[in-house]
């Protein structure tokens, strides 16, 4: 039995509802306790501190096939000299290294938001191997053949909820993402865009079709993340109305936006890109049941990776350096893995900056954003603090917008925006928020019997990037991983998932469907808890659904 | 646990002798022995019995080329790896979980962690390393490619369900599988004796694959200056033009004998970005039957690189050139190397300038007897494990099928290092 208390701390809890109060905190056997009978094992004084949960970054490309393509591709950029041993680069870290960075920022948990069902294994292989955090991954539907081919034929709800909660089961994940909905697809059959209410030519089918019926199964399955949807038109001048029309497709049942800043692009003035932050803002403050993240762009080299490979072969033409890769998966999805630079002497690319910032300031409640540079396609994870103090920061921001190597102020109403983020603010959209989204019960607070993720920051570090960037303490599950700023401990952490109950019936129609068509059998296919334990190297933890019906 | 006299069916068991792993395997075990029922070739169906016989079952450690028993085999290995001053830990063949343990070993004995296949699979990487590369995987190609061409001298040997499985089969949800149109280019000789099928829609073309720069130039151009006939280069040309996915498949390993292998693999991968212009095509690099797959890919996760690897207690780097394995031994640059091979057939060839410790799976064969030789179990026999397909996307589970008679690599490399 350990025990720690953590003492005179301010505490940032918004579950609780408790902002910069002073607090004492209490941990036993790896949970959050009321209080301690005995002395604590181990007391933090945390006087001039700050105390948060430990925070949760929803939307982070840390392990997977793509992931590890662009670790393979970019060997030049492992040459990262401020580093002890591991010289990988930020954008495209190696597991040990994701984790080290990780927990120095005080993140706690992180979930990949495209696994490839039939890439499973791999990807939480290499999950596994990252050391303290625990994560999770959204598995990969809306350009598999076998779902398109159930809308295709009209099949009924029930049957693709069915089908839905059995890849949930059998990759071992969180929630459902779709990429490009149908668009993935629609290029393995040489068709190089597809509109929202554009039909494929192989299926028929168009892609607010395709989110709809995943929108509806993931609720009627009760997963607690809504679907993630990257929408189409990534990166396309124009796209906010597509991005509009993806979210209308939902039907007003929950539905998550990621990246939104690459899906808010305008087509105005003489260059035809312009912001439509204002646009898509407006529709995120009074849609009820629509979040997203953001996705912010950072400027330096990078190396954009995602599952849409429509787009990512349409922007192989701006690789820097000059390589890419992209990939048709499996019946299942697709890969694109394209080096960038964002350059501030870019039109484009500051905008896109800009876009950004506009997009988190003018939402009005923290609960809705969420704090990603959509690792590493806007920038490394590494850069959240700096990021932090953007938000925190007009005059750094304002600052910072006016050194920019191209002028964009006539572009960008980001000088008008007067708002800077609290602390509280940040602490809901990097804790609380994601938690509640995610459905971690155990997670993003510190309330009573929920895991013991903490993290501690120095007031005394006067500049908040600082402060944000090295945390004095950080617990893991009730253990002192980080103190001082230096690991203490390693630890790994557990998987996170979910596992919505369906109809056994659906496990046989997968089953002929795979010894006919596919390269492995389904029993193949399927990951167990102990394979994920025994062989893989991580446990898992089930976190609850409950069924909902569409009245 | 069972015991050893139980008699077990399994289904659905994956093959981990080569990289196509097939995971249709239906076996028993009586006895703890392995009894094939599924219908699958004699030569995959030996590589799984063998395991069996007697002498398999019996083969001791051995020191200096004397049987020994494990303890000692493991104090003499303990002790070369002490008095080592630089080595190298070769992957002869594993599964990811084999190839995790031995990255360890070599971060905690300050090694070179290379593998025997580097020389291929880094002609592979280096395509996408240097510029775009369009490829796909198995799947893909079984149910949407209506046009293939495999560049091949003995790959259908290497791989011998890749026809049926794969390129041939009964079943395609995209297209009319009977109007698959298939090249197989290469040896024809060869190609025929190893194809286990008679397929009307196979082609087989007599080619010396040297030249493939020269047929690719020559589809380009629309004018036969290969030196195929013009009435099969018409064919073919009027196949790959009709296309609508194009999927075209080597293994580098065949090319690596001549001198414009790099042209090859790079003109290939070329020619099919040029066709995804307009229309779709894709390549696939068969990966080798020595887990460099797996290796690969655990690796590149754990260190950002693909082998190459030299660990040095402070930081670890990688260099293409400098820390290759083959020269370093050649050179004797090293004094050790610590062979693991848990699954190849294949013959280590050993330097007998430098020691050598082998942990190999009982059939191991080397060339010279090593100073100090630890037989381990295979992973997808006596133990469970993960293996990567040739396609470097799937990734397989190996289950534990017979009560192990040797110890896991995992364990002799942890009791090596302790």
């Amino acid at each position: 039995m350990t025990t720690i208390h953590l003492k005179n701390g301010k505490v940032f809890d918004p579950t609780n509802r408790v902002f910069n109060k002073k607090k004492d905190v209490y941990i036993r056997d790896g949970k959050f306790v009321k209080s301690l009978k005995k002395k604590a094992d181990q007391i933090i004084d945390c006087t001039d501190k700050i105390v948060m949960p430990g925070a949760i970054d929803l939307h982070t490309h840390i392990g997977g096939g793509k992931v590890n393509i662009a670790r393979l591709m970019l060997q030049e950029f492992h040459n990262n000299s401020d580093r002890d041993y591991d010289l990988t680069a930020d954008f495209v870290p190696s597991t040990l290294k994701t984790g080290l960075q990780y927990i120095g920022m005080g993140y706690t948990s992180c979930f990949e938001p495209a696994l490839l069902p039939m890439n499973a294994r791999q990807s939480h292989s290499e999950m596994a191997d990252i050391p303290f955090v625990d994560k999770g991954g959204y598995a990969l539907l809306g350009n598999d053949d076998y779902l398109l081919n159930l809308i295709s034929r009209g099949a009924h709800q029930s049957e693709i909820n069915d089908y839905v909660a059995f890849i949930l089961k059998a990759s071992q994940c969180i929630g459902i993402k779709v990429v490009n909905a149908g668009g993935i697809n629609a290029f393995k059959f040489n068709q190089r865009a597809l509109n929202v209410d554009e039909k494929s030519i192989r299926y028929k089918i168009t892609p607010r079709k395709i989110v709809n019926v995943l929108a509806r199964a993931v609720y009627e399955l009760g997963v607690p993340h809504p679907l993630h949807v990257h929408c189409s038109n990534l990166g396309v001048p124009g796209n906010f109305k597509s991005t509009i029309e993806t979210i209308k497709a939902a039907e007003g049942l929950p539905i998550h936006i990621t990246h939104i800043q690459f899906h808010s692009y305008g087509d105005n003035g003489d260059r035809k890109f312009s912001s439509a932050s204002a646009e898509i803002t407006e529709y995120l403050n009074k849609v009820p049941n629509l979040t997203c993240d953001v996705g912010q762009v950072m400027f330096g080299q990078t190396v954009t990776m995602s599952g849409d490979s429509m787009t990512q072969h349409k922007n192989h033409k701006h690789a820097h350096p000059k390589k890419w890769l992209c990939m048709d998966i499996e019946c299942d999805a697709g890969c694109g893995v394209v080096p960038f630079k964002y350059r501030d002497q870019s039109f484009v690319n500051a905008l896109q900056w800009a876009i950004g910032l506009e997009t988190f300031l003018l939402a009005e409640d923290a609960e809705k954003i969420f704090l990603t540079t959509d690792h590493p396609n806007g920038g490394p994870f590494t850069s959240y603090p700096h990021l932090i103090k953007l938000l925190m920061d007009k005059t750094f921001r304002d600052d910072l917008l006016a050194r920019l190597a191209i002028d964009i102020s006539e572009h960008t109403i980001l000088k008008d925006i007067k708002r800077e983020y609290t602390l509280s603010e940040i602490a809901t959209m990097t804790r609380s928020a994601p938690a509640k989204i995610l459905g971690l019960k155990n997670k993003g607070s510190l309330s009573d019997g929920v895991d013991a993720d903490i993290t501690v920051y120095d007031t005394r570090l006067s500049d908040i990037e600082d402060m944000f960037a090295h945390p004095s303490h950080v617990i893991k599950d009730g253990i002192l991983v980080v103190e001082n700023g230096k690991i203490k401990d390693y630890i790994w952490g557990k998987t996170q998932v979910v596992r919505p109950e369906y109809d056994p019936s659906i496990v046989k129609k997968l089953d002929k469907h795979f010894k006919k068509y596919n390269t492995i059998g389904l029993s193949n296919f399927v990951i167990s808890n102990d394979e994920m334990s025994e062989v893989i190297g991580s446990d898992v933890n089930i976190n609850d659904c409950v069924r909902k019906r569409i009245s | 646990m069972s015991k050893i006299s139980d008699s077990i069916n399994y289904k659905n068991i994956a093959c981990p002798f080569c990289s196509l792993h097939c995971d249709d395997i239906e076996l028993d075990i009586n006895d703890n022995k392995i009894h094939i029922k599924s219908d699958i070739s004699a030569s995959c169906k030996e590589k799984f019995e063998k395991n069996n016989s007697q002498t398999v079952n019996k083969v001791s450690p051995t020191v200096n080329g004397k049987a020994s028993n494990f303890s000692n085999a493991l104090k003499k290995a303990k002790q070369i790896v002490k008095n080592s001053n630089e080595s190298v830990i070769m992957n002869a063949s594993s599964d990811v979980n084999i190839a995790r343990e031995m990255l360890t070993t070599s971060s905690k004995i300050n090694g070179i962690y290379d593998h025997v296949n580097s020389a291929t699979f880094l002609k592979n990487l280096s395509i996408f390393q240097r510029k775009g590369f369009m490829c796909t995987s198995l799947s893909e190609i079984k149910n949407k490619s209506d046009v293939i061409v495999l560049f091949s001298n003995s790959i259908l040997k290497k791989y011998p369900r890749l026809t049926t499985r794969i390129l041939a089969p009964e079943n395609s949800f995209s297209i009319n599988p009977k109007k698959k149109q298939i090249y197989i280019i290469g040896n024809k000789k060869n190609n025929i004796k190893d194809s286990s099928i008679k397929d009307s829609r196979i082609t087989y073309i007599d080619f010396n694959n040297k030249d493939i720069p020269k047929l690719l130039d020559s589809l380009i151009n629309k004018v036969n200056e290969s030196r195929l006939s013009n009435k099969i280069f018409n064919n073919l040309a009027k196949s790959i033009d009709g296309s609508k996915y194009l999927s075209m498949i080597w293994a580098t390993s065949e090319f690596m004998k001549y001198d414009t292998c790099d042209e090859i693999i790079n003109n290939i991968s070329d020619y099919v970005l040029s066709i995804n212009e307009t229309s779709r095509a894709a390549c696939l690099t068969l990966a080798g039957n020595e887990g460099d797959a797996s290796s690969v890919q655990t690796s590149g996760w754990l260190t950002g690189f693909p082998s190459r690897i030299k660990f040095t207690g402070d930081y670890f780097e990688y260099d293409r050139d400098l820390y290759n394995a083959e020269s370093l031994i050649e050179s004797n640059n090293i004094d050790l190397v610590i062979y693991i091979n848990a699954i190849s057939n294949k013959e280590l060839s050993l330097n007998k300038k430098n020691k050598n410790i082998v942990i190999g799976h009982p059939s191991t064969k080397f060339n010279i007897e090593p100073h100090v030789f630890l037989p381990c179990g295979i992973p997808g026999i006596d133990y469970k494990g993960l293996i990567f397909r040739t396609d470097n996307v799937v990734t397989l589970p190996l289950s534990s099928i017979k009560i192990p008679t040797y110890r896991s690599v995992q364990e002799i490399l942890r009791g090596i290092t302790s």
